[in-house]
């Protein structure tokens, strides 16, 4: 199955992109969809992330559906 | 009228403070959030702000709905700013209007610490020699 992945400033930065479609086994989690796309991106890992699920604030064992929106991002800083 | 917004035009905080107040009022606080030149004496040339946009909707409503449960106030407006900040450019403008000051006062510190910790927007700062991603607080973060 597919998910939809966003990437936000210091994360866009390392992926080198701001979105992209991934390709995921059934019942994967957020963890899971993150080492794989770490394995491709390894500067990824280097970043303490935050995620969300179809835009919700997200735990790493969230097991993901097709068709999610998955977006990875550092600790917020606006203000 | 309560109202969260996120925009990449210049923000006019009089207006904002304004906008609500409502007639059982007696007091609206505003904070003015600013780009600052210096961080920890190093000089900052501009700021470029980015944002989850429909995420940062979303919890910015969130913190109206719960500051309102929490402090005696009446109404609430959050503006944040996205894009290219100069120096001295307002980023964020959070006003509340109470019938006592008190309120508003601790309303309004309460909602711009919470959304430096929640809501999906981010900084990067532009120096003369290189730029960063700011990362805020993992240990208060949401998660």
């Amino acid at each position: 199955m597919k998910i939809n992945v966003l990437l936000f400033g210091a994360t866009a930065d390392a992926v080198g992109s701001r979105e992209l479609e991934l390709s995921i086994e059934e019942t994967a989690t957020a963890k899971s969809a993150i080492d794989q796309l770490s394995r491709q991106h390894a500067t990824l890992a280097k970043h303490q992330l935050l995620i969300a699920v179809n835009e919700e604030y997200a735990d790493p064992g969230t097991i993901l559906n097709d068709g999610d929106e998955l977006a990875l991002f550092t600790a917020v800083s606006g203000g | 009228m309560d109202f969260t917004e996120l925009t990449t035009k210049p923000i006019d905080i009089t207006s904002v403070a304004r906008r609500v107040v409502p007639p059982k009022c007696g007091a609206t606080v505003t904070l003015d959030g600013y780009v600052r030149q210096f961080t920890n004496g190093r000089e900052t040339l501009y700021l470029v702000y980015e944002a989850y946009e429909p995420m940062a909707m979303k919890e910015m409503q969130k913190l109206v709905e719960q500051v309102k449960q929490e402090f005696e106030i009446s109404n609430v407006g959050i503006i944040h700013r996205l894009g290219k900040l100069e120096i001295g450019e307002t980023s964020v403008v959070i006003s509340v209007a109470a019938p006592h000051r008190r309120a508003a006062f601790a309303a309004c510190e309460w909602l711009i610490k919470e959304l430096k910790r929640t809501v999906p927007i981010w900084k990067k700062e532009v120096y003369a020699d290189g730029e960063v991603w700011i990362e805020g607080d993992q240990s208060t973060s949401p998660l």
